[in-house]
């Protein structure tokens, strides 16, 4: 069964106000995401692939269709019901980090566990867990302007963690980052779905990225153009395969 | 971790967001208690001021049809709440002989020594009387006869002769309240005796104790009373005092009301700003899981404890320049000194008040803030533009309609004046609601007089006011209402002040006036025997041109106390009078046919109107008179009925002139100060310049106005401080896009032309609004204020008034905004682009 489920989504934006252009940023997008799928989303910029992002994330709601996650229809969820599965199934990792300069690196990490009300103890203890798992560790008690590009993101995938979500969303996690510190990052999130069957959604511009994901979803005009899996690379049971260059075994669905 | 060290870790990063929040929440504590107790001082001050003119606020009964009455008759009224002593009295006219000297006087009888130990009359020599043949006298009085403690006074009264000792002096203003103009006081009982009426008073004077409200006190009165004795406030003392108080009050009123409204506007925008400022960390918090409800509580709870810092301190600021204040509006008031005191409730209030105010004022925000979009959190776009909701539009207008409506009922007399103060802030308000529908294009329109070089200044200063149409009515709100406070207040004030100077000037046209101590004040004798002689002996005076007299007696009429006003009208002079709806010439015919003229509160009080014929009772007699006209009157509040002294003597036997203002020959009045002096003495009167008399009258005019600009000018202060802890927000606000500018290339000149041109733009708008609201302000005043008076005044438009406070708007706006000016072009590049 999926544990993702988008169908007939559309999104238009504008032609509320007199004169505005309406602008279809979605166009009857269907699609499915099984557990401990790696997805890489490309497309050109406008293509609408943050778009789809946004919406398989629950942080905007669709003109029409719908998104499922572990079966729930999202669209049936009122505001407050809608964050409280934010925070408990869906972990957000961003292409600016998004870490709240005023918080420590753990604390930042425990703040989905702080919203929904896990004692501070507890909730700091998963989080220093979640920093051991990307090698942060030692960086728990500093800011995130004391920390490089690369540590902030991999602080802010620790906290895309921290509650042990049925899916992690990345938008461009590597867009702000230098090649090894971007290779850092992927490395990472293999690891997590190699591990632990942790399904992820990646949106991305980089082909070589996109290539070492198990699954390649290909963008245009607001609809999916492809849809491939690459056999070698991205899924649960793959090994962490090296960065860079062209991925082999990327074959068409 | 929880989301309160979030809080605390986001002050700690920027503090000078919470300090300025802070800041704005004790700026407008500070002016609430500062304004509270400056108030409370004036009020207090009225009060001392109006107990100096004319005495102690108090009730009398009388004998229902006049006369004596049987002081059995009256039921226990000591024990009414309220009531601070109840005192009999009994009046009679005599004669003094003291060596070849005879002054005719009013012997007052009354408990001399109950009075001076409740601390109602005060002895300046001796004690009080304790035996039949012992008299206190008046201090002036015993001054004119040159008599002293353990002197003898032959006192002539009906059937004997007393020789009487005195055993004290009375200081003259303590005397006021109750001898009606009487200089000689003695033991009820001996007076009683001497004039054959055994247990009979003429009335019965019921103090009110201090805080005591005096209409309460008469319906308690009242209903206790039997149906032969009647309770009423004595003719001559309800007015000055009492309107004066209400009328004050409704503007210390009016002005408190403006200061909360000011505060609100300041923590409002305080908190729209710091909420503002923070969005996109709110939007994270909301793309990671936290609920609107949870984003709205942690807002709110920020709010409270900023609120509830900014309360303490406030309150701790507002005390410490309440006591400078009070004593400055006491010293303007010209009041007896009083001790500064606080309202125990004044700072537990203040403090509640303003840590709600700071939740309440955080409330939008925070809903706001709940409802940010999480996609907002990853976007590096500024939020939206404000947009001005029709909703807000509606609001705005029921505002208006509500208070419209409220203030036409006032002028209508169909609700009590007091209704007008909450319309009056109501309807700025509202005003203040209205100006994001206009300020825009108002800011855009003076942006045109901005030169062509600073274009790009100009452009962005507009957008930003543009953008934010009600963060910057909020802005502006400050100063709009401290604008229109000051102008329309102001000339409410000044018109006022005029009428009544008007007035004055017209009535005390002399050089010198002789008149029985507070006889100017309001304080009014029956008709004072002694005062024909000197009016005869004044006229004898080489170098006196011209002797007005005037008569004054207490009386009723249609139901209600009057006084009546008997005087000398010239045939060459001006009427002393500014008459209503009608031509001097014509009132001055009506007077001659015997008609009496009406003060214009009076007619209102009790209901009378020109051509109505109307009984009046005077000195027990009962004469019915015909109202020729209403006329421009403050003499004893306006409860005056005038008419030519012929008449007078021919209606009510009032024949005696209590006041005799005397006119001079061109350059020959000071020479008559000895020989007015000497008559003065001989007769127990006090001789008095018109320019002591101005003076007196200008003191007290001027106190209470100095007290109420004193009051303005605390708001004014206080719209400045908002202002500019205002723009200084909205600089730390907009941190990001002024290191932006900087960065691409934005000297350091241009960034702050920017931040002075926004600030301006601002300042001039808000002025001109302002002034707009204050023109309105005042017409307003007028209009409520005429039921009080009742007679419209003169209102005119005052330019100096309108100039200062528009140019002060600008200046405040443009000083508020140097410092973050300065500020802004001092920024880390780096930092602030980095600044979220």
């Amino acid at each position: 069964m999926s544990i993702l489920r988008a169908e007939h989504l559309e999104k238009t934006f504008g032609g509320t106000a007199a004169g505005s252009a309406r602008v279809a940023a979605l166009d009857r997008v269907d699609l499915a995401v099984e557990q401990g799928e790696f997805v890489a989303i490309t497309g050109a910029s406008g293509s609408g692939k943050s778009t789809l992002l946004h919406l398989l994330g629950g942080i905007a709601r669709p003109t029409s269709g719908s998104v499922l996650l572990e079966g729930v229809d999202l669209a049936s969820l009122d505001d407050d019901a809608l964050a409280r599965l934010r925070r408990r199934r869906i972990g957000f990792v961003f292409q600016r980090y998004n870490l709240l300069s005023e918080l420590s690196l753990v604390e930042n990490v425990a703040l989905p566990l702080v919203l929904d009300g896990v004692a501070n103890a507890r909730a700091e203890e998963a989080a220093h867990a979640a920093l051991k798992a990307v090698g942060l560790a030692h960086r728990a008690g500093h800011r995130p302007d004391e920390l490089s590009g690369g540590e902030q993101q991999r602080g802010a995938i620790a906290r895309a963690l921290v509650t042990e979500p049925a899916i992690v969303l990345a938008d461009e996690p590597t867009g702000a980052l230098d090649s090894a510190n971007s290779r850092r990052v992927i490395e990472l999130l293999m690891q997590l779905v190699a591990e632990r069957r942790q399904t992820v959604i990646l949106v991305t511009h980089d082909p070589g990225i996109a290539a070492l994901a198990g699954r390649t979803i290909r963008m245009r005009d607001g609809q999916i153009e492809s849809d491939q899996r690459n056999v070698s690379s991205g899924t649960a049971s793959a090994a962490t395969p090296p960065l860079g260059g062209s991925p082999a075994g990327a074959v068409s669905q | 971790m929880n989301l309160s060290r979030l809080l605390l870790r986001q002050w700690r990063k920027r503090p000078g967001r919470a300090l300025a929040t802070v800041a704005s929440v004790a700026v407008a504590v500070a002016a609430l208690v500062a304004t509270w107790v400056a108030a409370d001082a004036s009020r207090a001050g009225y009060q001392r001021l109006a107990e100096t003119v004319e005495g102690v606020p108090s009730i009398d009964i009388s004998a229902r049809g006049g006369g004596r009455f049987e002081a059995t008759s009256l039921p226990r009224l000591a024990d009414i709440a309220g009531v601070r002593a109840v005192v009999p009295l009994f009046f009679r006219p005599t004669l003094l002989r003291v060596g070849e000297k005879r002054v005719r006087e009013l012997a007052v009888g009354v408990d001399v020594a109950a009075l001076v130990d409740a601390g109602l009359l005060t002895l300046t020599a001796g004690r009080a009387c304790e035996e039949a043949n012992e008299i206190v006298l008046d201090s002036a009085l015993a001054e004119g006869l040159e008599k002293q403690i353990d002197d003898e006074v032959i006192m002539f009264a009906r059937r004997s002769i007393r020789r009487m000792t005195v055993v004290g002096i009375a200081d003259s203003e303590s005397l006021k309240w109750f001898a009606e103009g009487g200089g000689v006081v003695v033991g009820i009982q001996p007076l009683e005796q001497m004039s054959n009426a055994f247990g009979l008073v003429d009335r019965v004077r019921v103090v009110v104790a201090p805080g005591g409200s005096r209409p309460a006190l008469l319906e308690a009165i009242a209903k206790r009373l039997p149906a032969a004795l009647l309770a009423e406030v004595p003719a001559g003392r309800a007015g000055m005092a009492e309107d004066i108080l209400h009328s004050a009050n409704l503007g210390l009123d009016f002005v408190t009301g403006l200061t909360i409204a000011m505060a609100f506007f300041l923590v409002g925008n305080a908190m729209l700003m710091n909420v503002t400022e923070r969005r996109r960390s709110f939007a994270l918090l909301r793309v990671l899981g936290a609920t609107g409800r949870q984003v709205q509580r942690f807002v709110t709870v920020e709010a409270a404890v900023l609120g509830l810092v900014g309360s303490v301190v406030g309150a701790a600021l507002g005390l410490a320049a309440a006591g400078p204040i009070s004593v400055g509006i006491s010293n303007t008031l010209q009041a007896p000194a009083a001790a500064f005191t606080v309202h125990p409730l004044v700072i537990p209030v203040a403090v509640a008040l303003g840590t709600l105010v700071a939740i309440a004022a955080a409330w939008w925000p925070a809903r706001e803030a709940a409802r940010v979009e999480p996609l907002e959190g990853l976007a590096d776009a500024p939020p939206p533009a404000e947009g001005v909701s029709r909703r807000f539009l509606l609001l705005a207008i029921v505002m208006w309609a509500v208070a419209a409506v409220v203030m036409t009922l006032v002028v209508w007399e169909r609700l009590p004046p007091r209704a007008a103060v909450p319309a009056g802030i109501l309807m700025m308000l509202a005003f203040v609601a209205t100006t994001p529908f206009v300020l825009p294009s108002l800011c855009a329109a003076c942006a045109r007089l901005i030169p062509e070089r600073w274009r790009i200044e100009r452009t962005l200063a507009v957008e930003q006011i543009i953008r934010q149409p009600i963060r910057t009515a909020l802005t502006t709100g400050v100063l709009v209402v401290a604008v229109s406070n000051a102008i329309g207040l102001g000339h409410a004030i000044r018109d006022n002040v005029d009428d009544v100077r008007g007035w004055y000037t017209r009535l005390m046209r002399a050089d010198w006036m002789l008149t029985h101590a507070g006889m100017v004040a309001g304080g009014l004798t029956p008709a004072g025997p002694q005062a024909r002689l000197a009016e005869e002996e004044v006229r004898a005076v080489p170098g006196v041109q011209r002797v007005e007299g005037i008569g004054v007696a207490t009386g009723r009429v249609a139901g209600g106390a009057c006084v009546v006003v008997a005087r000398d009208i010239p045939a060459d002079r001006p009427l002393p009078i500014d008459p209503v709806g009608t031509t001097e010439a014509e009132l001055r015919q009506a007077l001659e046919r015997g008609e009496v003229a009406a003060g214009t509160l009076l007619a209102r009080r009790v209901g009378i109107k020109p051509g109505d014929e109307v009984d009046v009772e005077v000195f027990g007699r009962t004469t019915r008179v015909k109202i020729a006209a209403l006329v421009v009157d403050y003499t004893s509040g306006g409860a005056s009925l005038l008419l030519r002294r012929d008449a007078a003597s021919r209606l009510f036997g009032l024949e005696a002139a209590d006041i005799v203002l005397v006119t001079a020959k061109p350059g020959r009045a000071a020479e008559l100060r000895d020989s007015l002096r000497q008559i003065a003495e001989s007769h127990g009167m006090l001789l008095r310049s018109f320019e002591n008399v101005q003076a007196f009258i200008n003191g007290i005019v001027s106190g209470v106005v100095n007290s109420l600009w004193a009051i303005l000018g605390l708001g004014f202060v206080v719209g400045s401080l908002g202002v500019a802890n205002t723009v200084t927000m909205s600089v730390l606000e907009k941190t990001r896009t002024l290191g932006l500018l900087r960065a691409i290339g934005m000297t350091s000149g241009q960034v702050t032309r920017l931040v002075l041109l926004e600030s301006l733009l601002l300042g001039v708008a808000g002025g001109l609004i302002g002034t707009v609201g204050g023109i309105f302000t005042a017409l307003l005043i007028q209009f409520a204020s005429q039921p009080l008076l009742g007679h419209p005044i003169r209102a005119s438009l005052r330019p100096s008034v309108v100039a200062i406070n528009l140019i002060a708007a600008v200046a405040v706006t443009a000083l508020a905004a140097w410092i973050p000016a300065r500020r802004a072009i001092g920024l880390d590049l780096l930092e602030s682009i980095a600044a979220d």
